[in-house]
């Protein structure tokens, strides 16, 4: 029999992927408008004349921001993966099924309302994009139930038109909004990276990590579930309890990463195709892979948009879309052999 | 010889002005090769999927061991049935390796790997169906043979007693139809395996199947007259029997000890001087 996954292998890639990813982000973090130095940054929070400003950037600026870029990336990367298996379709990614519009929604919400209060150091924009994402991807999920169990297109479908529909109150709202408050709006639409407070990270991280982590042991039953489900169900595997599981962990981690940074396009579609024209389809590896694959990405592409047009800052998104799509051609030219459907 | 399979007064509609099969009822003995035929549209899918446990019918029960296979667990189920569905082709692009080792996933260990049993049941699997020396190959690059006796690779190594297969030789060649039936035959009688398929080929089913299950369309069909027969081949697949389910006409003759039977249309070639040949 030939060679299959192994866990050997898995262990192997998975580590390195994750050495890479914390030499990214410390090599990152040493990039930006203002040059700072190791030696004085290892100095500590106080130098003799004063705060160490080198120090301060350091740990209260770069590190949250790199911490947050990696943690929305792994988030993005391995959802792409499930929404892509259990919609059994390459084209699907984390927004697919309703989670953009409905954050983007909320988003609108809270600005217009223009609300003045904190939750847990969150402001209202955050919660409301949460609350947004979830109860849309939910809404979805219940239409893609009427219309039959395991009716793949019916879900597609159901998330493209609320999606559409969503977009269309979105547009409604911004055309009768303040331009201030539409600013705001259309920064965060497009991926909005801020310097979080370490408390937030750790619980996004908790989340994340968590939820991927979850995600693993359901990996090997995703790839007989993004075979078929007849197929699953004749070979022993709960395929309704694996789905349901699936889909609501990553909804929930992307609706995380959605509240934290506003829209990123791309990730999610994009990186899970790359390791899998990289690396195959078994979901026990591309899951793993595609997290710590989409947090190197975006951590990259967070320190391009941040530095490029140093003082001010473009859009996370901007950058993805414009680094990740042609490095994403070059790819599936270069591989586009090995997968049939582009055969 | 016992039943390992019997179905008791299934039904099954697929809506209300629906009604696909009515009140069958047969036992599967054990170690038989069964073949399920009829027209088109007359339930020979779905009554193999009810077999299968993948739909429930609406009034009636499968009994798996004498045991009711709605109450089955879908895990205990898959210890004792696989299914060999219609050819498709999944949408991404595992190996044939990869493909047939999924047979194994529920009792993969708590990270997702298996064992060295399961890797012996794939590779008994892929020898078996002839398909090790490409099992490294994504199943997309395969030809439609090729992927069948992958898929029956696949149910092979779910390793269970009764193997359920839906046209396994549909858009297959006269040579790959008839690798695909000594298979199934090897499997039937090496490993003893109650084999049930959903065939279109009456003259395969004959050579190779010792029961057959014939269903007839509603249409047409005298309130007296049964549903469905099942016995010998040879007593269920007969010019007259394939006459009436199929509403065509059959010559027929013998080669061996086996009958064979072609259908004949208005305008073909014999149409005018076939008689009943044989």
């Amino acid at each position: 029999m030939p060679r299959t996954l192994s866990p050997g292998i898995l262990l192997t890639r998975t580590v390195v992927a994750a050495v890479l990813l914390v030499l990214v982000m410390f090599g990152c973090s040493l990039i930006g408008p203002q040059s700072i130095s190791l030696k004085a940054v290892a100095a500590g929070p106080t130098s003799l004349t004063g705060p160490n400003p080198d120090y301060e950037i350091f740990l209260h600026v770069r590190i949250p921001r790199i911490l947050l870029a990696a943690l929305v990336g792994a988030a993005l990367g391995s959802s792409g993966v499930i929404f892509q298996a259990l919609l059994r379709n390459p084209l699907a990614d984390p927004y697919i099924l309703g989670i953009s519009s409905g954050a983007g929604l909320g988003t609108m919400l809270a600005v217009i309302g223009g609300f003045g209060w904190t939750l847990w150091g969150r402001s209202p924009i955050a919660v409301f994009a949460f609350i947004g994402a979830l109860g849309t991807v939910w809404l979805v999920w219940g239409i893609g139930r009427l219309t039959g169990k395991y009716h793949v297109a019916g879900l597609l479908l159901a998330g493209v038109v609320v999606n559409a529909f969503f977009s269309a109150l979105i547009m409604f709202l911004a055309s009768i909004a303040k331009s201030q408050q539409i600013h705001a709006t259309m920064f965060w639409l497009m991926g909005n990276m801020m310097e979080e407070d370490f408390l937030v990270l750790w619980v996004g991280a908790g989340c994340i990590v968590a939820g991927i982590v979850a995600l693993f042991l359901l990996s090997s039953q995703l790839n007989i579930i993004s075979v078929g489900h007849h197929d699953a169900k004749s070979i022993g595997v709960p395929v309704g309890r694996i789905e349901f599981a699936a889909f609501a962990i990553s909804a929930f981690i992307t609706a995380v990463a959605v509240s934290l940074s506003g829209l990123i396009g791309f990730v999610g579609l994009i990186i899970p195709h790359a390791i899998r024209l990289l690396f195959g389809p078994d979901h026990r590896q591309l899951l793993p892979l595609s997290g710590l694959a989409g947090a190197i990405f975006l951590v990259v592409a967070d320190t391009i948009a941040r530095t490029i047009v140093a003082p001010a800052q473009l859009p996370v998104g901007v950058i993805t879309a414009m680094v990740g799509g042609p490095f994403f051609l070059i790819l599936l030219v270069r591989y586009s052999r090995k997968v049939y459907w582009l055969a | 010889m016992t039943a390992v399979i019997q179905a008791e007064h299934i039904s099954f509609r697929y809506g209300p002005d629906q009604p696909v099969l009515q009140d069958i009822s047969f036992p599967v003995q054990t170690g038989t090769f069964l073949a399920i035929a009829g027209p088109n549209g007359v339930g020979k899918s779905t009554l193999l999927n009810i077999l299968a446990g993948l739909l429930q019918p609406q009034s009636g029960e499968v009994l798996l061991e004498g045991m009711s296979l709605r109450s089955c667990k879908v895990q205990d189920r898959a210890r004792r049935i696989a299914v060999v569905q219609q050819e498709s082709v999944p949408v991404f692009a595992f190996s044939v390796a990869e493909t047939v080792l999924m047979a194994r996933t529920p009792y993969f260990g708590r990270l997702g790997f298996e064992s060295e049993t399961d890797r012996e049941l794939v590779r008994q699997a892929l020898e078996l169906t002839g398909t090790a020396g490409f099992a490294s190959r994504p199943l997309g690059s395969l030809s439609a043979g090729e992927r069948q006796r992958v898929f029956i690779a696949r149910a092979l190594a779910q390793d269970t007693p009764i193997l359920l297969l839906d046209e396994p030789t549909s858009f297959l060649d006269l040579k790959h139809q008839v690798r695909i039936y000594d298979l199934l035959k090897s499997i039937q009688l090496e490993r003893h395996t109650t084999i049930v398929a959903v065939t279109h080929d009456i003259n395969l089913a004959a050579q190779y199947c010792d029961e057959a299950l014939l269903l007839y369309p509603r249409g047409g069909r005298p309130a007296e007259y049964p549903h469905f027969r099942i016995g010998k081949t040879a007593d269920i697949l007969t010019p007259e029997e394939i006459e009436r389910a199929f509403d065509v006409r059959i010559i027929s003759g013998v080669v061996g000890n086996e009958r064979f039977l072609i259908p004949l249309g208005a305008r073909a070639k014999d149409s005018d001087s076939a008689g009943r040949a044989g």
